[in-house]
């Protein structure tokens, strides 16, 4: 028998959990995860599992990390050859796992009490739920609050400017060389395409854009055009880096924070994870004064409350592992209100987990009230659009609507006949 | 040789063509080389600009902290084992299909050019397979040999087409003196081969010392990973750390400056040498 | 076999010897590490082309089911494949001309001619992956440094994002191969070069022969193996160009990039399907072309093959 060694870590919330009978003594789950170079949810995930090792002696939990590409390709390789880890790191629109029978159905195991309904749907398929939801997400608009205020402009008390207001601005800031949106997608296929799937959205209302995305309802309705064509004056006005193509996630929250600087950024919320660390590791400088609104909106939307909220980084149980009992305990074990509060303070992004952002304390407190604020009231959608695509549809739009046309390279009936052509 | 030098107007252009030739083709290495020296906050203010403080720490910083020292030595390793087997095992089975008539020489040197294409991204699922079936996987034993296997087709395609070229007077003349087809291969093809042998060690060492799939799907303890896992740990999803990234590029490129400074001389002398003439 | 063999013997006296215990010897190495570790996954990927691949399912026989999808319908994989070819058909050209220029220059012994060779060598030194950041930073479009010599010259409307435009994208990739192999070529075709009997070069120099007709006439036809090694070197690598691609532009903007490699990658990996059948299906088809592209080039250029010197 080893000895615990993560003894002093105990402190955690190791109570809640029973230890695992002797039997299961001596095991080792294999964790293959993301986020290698993400030092806070590294340092949340390595608590949470030397706090299980303190509690079920025996047990190690031995994580391998990695980064999101090199994890996918050892990780579809590994399944396929049958020789993945206990555990690994998905998110939800890999429906291919689910519908492979290669991760484990959790609807039985995992304690959903302590998990947003919400997030078990998006982990649904086929009315079983299959992952523990660990990081969520909403779409943002930062911005630079003392640039704003330089262009002279007023944010609406609701935190939303109107469309023409907001394309006003835009002009103004393109105007005086400031960029007005910073967003690349040089190493990400999602972010071209946030400014247009948020003003589809609140164009359609949450059912017609479901039945858009579904093939349902075809692109060439007018209201579909009339959303884009929104998107298009923006793009038209110079909203974007000349960059777009190539700058890379990490570049663009320093393009827009830093240098050149940016008046407003279309972000997941998972902006703080880069942006809050010190500026010599890329953060934004001191004194910089954040602020968060709502993107614009749009005339004769349906719902310009409605936005998407999608959830990013989860943990699933390899349907063929031989540890299954203990992997699921050391899920639950994350799956605490004391952990979901702990998530939000450590890594300053909203979790799956139930949990209170009024809890928080400290530095971010007033962060985390002002994105509560923009999501008060907010009807959402869960999931970005590629996550729940077909395969042929997700690559035109990768393609086109996230980059194509937000780089200025086609116009809006080009965006309407490709994506037409594709399902 | 009498190409003497004169300073008209010929040579001036030539001198000015390759002087901005040289500019262009060493400019990003010496940019990345005086990148190694300067911090990613120096180097995001001011892209071009020579370093002001010379960092020499951040070697340091990336050979312990970065655990540059562990993936150095596992590179070292494996693409020296790999390379030295290819080159041994691919020379024999060149100066093979070269030298000698047997049954089926034709097809089975077709066979083995032939697959000098497929892309590793899809053979690499069946490769992982039998690496777990023979207990190789997460091995550096395992990535040694499919690394060999993946750049043999390559060296023997190199070496069989020089090998064919070497006169058989001088395997006859060895023949009449008694040697046997060993001392043949070991003494006459090699020697003879050694501007084909050096293109292949120049070759395979430059593409395995950089190469990166593999490693990644083939290694997961951190202590067995390579060099290419090492840099990828600074362009991490947060941040490309360029400056780091430059460093570690630098400590990297060492070795295969060496063998290539090597190789190179052994290329050019072997063949000034005229061993064929 | 055996008919075949005796004629190569007859044909060329001096090979004739077949010593059986020293050719298994030679062979057995290779071909043992080539069956366990090349043979057994490609004909598995074959195999696997006539297939629906799924885990933890049994294989579904499609017959030629994939093939035509790609080859009737799939119009990502027709686009890869013209941008593909696109590639290998110029850069094979394009880098051994630079390279044959700079060997020349070397070979006609100008001053610090060690000194060139590892400067023009450097860019093979540093991995696809450095060099996919360094050129991305390259053509920036705000700060990079081909926009700014533009500027620098007054060229400010040539000036534009160079990967993030369909037209420019794919040419500005095939500069940076370019870059990166011209050095290398130049390498071996200067060995070549100076493996040549300089009694032949001498001799033209005597025949006042002018140095254009040097080179047309002696160099190019003396090293013309290796040029013929290089050119199939240079295409095969391009057939299968992947990195380099994966890390500045994934295939866009508007495909105006993606290979058969990203492509055949993004099947297997990124498109949430697990089905192998498909890009097992493509590798195989690209392996049939790469392959009689290769033996077209030979043919082209080894008919002056055996020279003797």
């Amino acid at each position: 028998m080893k000895m615990p060694r993560g003894i002093l870590f105990a402190g955690l919330a190791v109570a809640l959990l029973s230890p695992l009978s002797a039997a299961t003594a001596d095991t080792t789950l294999s964790l293959w995860s993301h986020w290698a170079d993400q030092d806070a949810k590294r340092a949340y995930v390595e608590g949470a599992a030397r706090a299980f090792e303190a509690a079920n002696p025996g047990v190690t939990v031995e994580v391998t990390w990695y980064d999101k590409q090199p994890l996918y390709a050892a990780l579809k390789t590994a399944l396929r050859a049958g020789q993945a880890p206990d555990i690994f790191y998905a998110e939800p629109d890999q429906k291919e796992y689910m519908e492979n029978g290669l991760i484990l159905d959790l609807t039985d195991r995992l304690n959903w009490d302590n998990l947003e309904s919400w997030a078990k749907d998006v982990w649904s398929h086929e009315g079983r739920a299959y992952g523990l939801p660990l990081e969520a997400w909403t779409v943002e608009m930062y911005y630079d609050a003392a640039r704003l205020s330089e262009l002279g402009a007023m944010l609406p008390d609701n935190g939303q400017f109107g469309q023409q207001a907001f394309l006003d601005l835009v002009e103004k800031a393109a105007a005086a060389g400031v960029t007005p949106i910073s967003l690349g997608v040089g190493d990400r296929p999602y972010p071209g395409a946030f400014l247009s799937h948020e003003a589809l959205l609140k164009m359609l209302g949450v059912e017609d854009y479901t039945r858009l995305l579904a093939g349902d309802l075809g692109w060439d309705d007018p209201r579909v055009k009339e959303a884009l064509g929104f998107v298009k004056a923006m793009v038209d006005a110079g909203a974007l880096p000349n960059t777009f193509s190539t700058l890379k996630l990490g570049e663009s929250h320093y393009y827009f924070h830093t240098k050149p600087g940016a008046l407003t950024f279309l972000m997941g919320s998972f902006y703080p994870s880069r942006a809050f660390q010190s500026p010599d590791k890329g953060g934004q400088p001191a004194g910089f004064e954040l602020g968060i609104m709502r993107y614009p909106a749009l005339d004769g939307a349906a719902c310009n409350e409605c936005k998407t909220i999608a959830v990013g980084g989860s943990y699933v149980v390899n349907a063929a592992t031989e540890h299954a009992d203990m992997a699921v305990a050391f899920l639950n074990s994350m799956a605490t209100p004391e952990m979901g509060n702990k998530w939000l303070e450590d890594n300053l992004v909203q979790t799956g987990i139930k949990s209170d952002a009024s809890k928080i304390t400290g530095d971010n407190a007033g962060y985390f009230k002002a994105l509560a604020e923009v999501n008060d009231g907010a009807k959402y959608f869960f999931g970005l659009p590629r996550q729940v695509m077909a395969p042929a549809p997700r690559e035109v739009f990768d393609q086109v609507v996230n980059q194509a046309f937000p780089a200025g390279l086609v116009d809006v009936d080009d965006v309407v006949d490709q994506m037409s052509g594709a399902y | 040789m009498t190409t003497s030098i004169r300073f008209d107007l010929k040579h001036g252009f030539l001198v000015v063509a390759l002087a901005l030739y040289t500019a262009f083709a060493a400019g990003p290495f010496l940019w990345v080389a005086s990148m190694s020296l300067r911090t990613t906050t120096e180097i995001s203010a001011e892209p071009y600009a020579l370093p002001d403080t010379l960092h020499f720490s951040k070697f340091a910083i990336a050979w312990t902290d970065g655990n540059y020292g562990t993936y150095f030595g596992n590179s070292v390793i494996v693409v020296l084992s790999a390379v030295a087997v290819l080159t041994v095992i691919g020379a024999m089975a060149a100066h093979c299909f070269a030298r000698y008539r047997f049954p089926f020489r034709r097809f089975l040197y077709f066979l083995v050019f032939s697959t000098i294409i497929f892309p590793p991204q899809i053979t690499i699922i069946a490769l992982f397979q039998i690496l777990v079936e023979y207990g190789l996987f997460n091995t550096r034993t395992g990535l040694v040999l499919a690394y060999v296997a993946f750049q043999l087709p390559i060296t023997v395609y190199i070496l069989e087409s020089f090998f064919a070229r070497i006169p058989s007077d001088l395997y006859d003349a060895a023949r009449m003196d008694g040697y046997s087809e060993w001392e043949i291969f070991w003494r006459i093809s090699l020697p003879v081969a050694m501007p084909a042998l050096s293109t292949t060690v120049i070759l395979n060492t430059i593409l395995l010392w950089n190469e990166f799939l593999y490693a990644v799907v083939l290694i997961t303890d951190d202590d067995k990973r390579t060099l290419p896992l090492g840099i990828q740990k600074y362009m991490g999803d947060q941040l490309i750390d360029i400056g780091m990234l430059a460093t570690g590029l630098m400590i990297a490129i060492v070795p295969v400056v060496i063998v290539y400074v090597f190789f190179s001389e052994k290329l050019i002398q072997g063949m000034t040498a005229g061993a064929i003439k | 076999m055996e008919h075949t063999a005796g004629r190569l013997t007859s044909s060329e006296p001096g090979l004739g010897l077949r010593p059986v215990g020293a050719i298994a010897g030679f062979l057995a190495p290779a071909l043992i590490i080539y069956f366990a570790f090349t043979a057994y996954p490609v004909v598995r990927t074959i195999w696997n082309s006539f297939f629906q691949v799924f885990p933890n399912r049994p294989d579904e026989f499609v017959g030629w089911a994939n093939y035509a999808t790609l080859l009737f319908e799939d119009r990502f994989f027709h686009r890869a494949v013209g941008n593909t070819l696109v590639w290998a058909l110029i850069s094979p050209v394009v880098e051994i001309a630079i390279a044959l220029l700079l060997a020349l220059a070397l070979y006609a012994r100008v001053p610090g001619s060690r000194f060139f060779r590892l400067a023009w060598f450097t860019p093979v030194l540093m991995s696809y992956v450095v060099v996919g950041i360094i050129w991305t930073w390259i053509f920036n479009f705000d700060w990079g440094i081909a926009n700014g010599m533009l500027r620098a010259v007054g060229l400010d409307h040539w000036a534009q994002a160079w990967l993030g435009h369909p037209d420019t994208a794919l040419p500005s990739l095939i500069f940076v191969t370019t870059w990166m192999w011209a050095g290398f070529n130049m390498v071996v075709l200067l060995a070549a070069m100076h493996s040549l009997p300089s009694e032949v070069l001498e001799a033209a120099e005597l025949d006042n022969c002018g140095w254009m007709a040097k080179l047309r006439y002696i160099v190019i036809p003396l090293v013309r193996p290796t040029i013929l090694n290089l050119m199939v070197l240079s295409f095969v690598g391009k057939m299968r160009v992947f990195d380099l691609v994966w890390i500045t532009t994934r295939g866009g903007p508007l495909w105006s990039t993606e290979t058969v490699s990203t492509y055949v990658y993004k099947r297997a990996f990124n498109w949430n399907t697990f089905d192998l059948g498909y890009p097992c299906a493509i590798a195989t088809i690209w392996f049939v072309v790469v392959l009689g592209g290769v033996l077209i080039l030979t043919g082209l250029l080894r008919s002056r093959d055996k020279l003797e010197y």
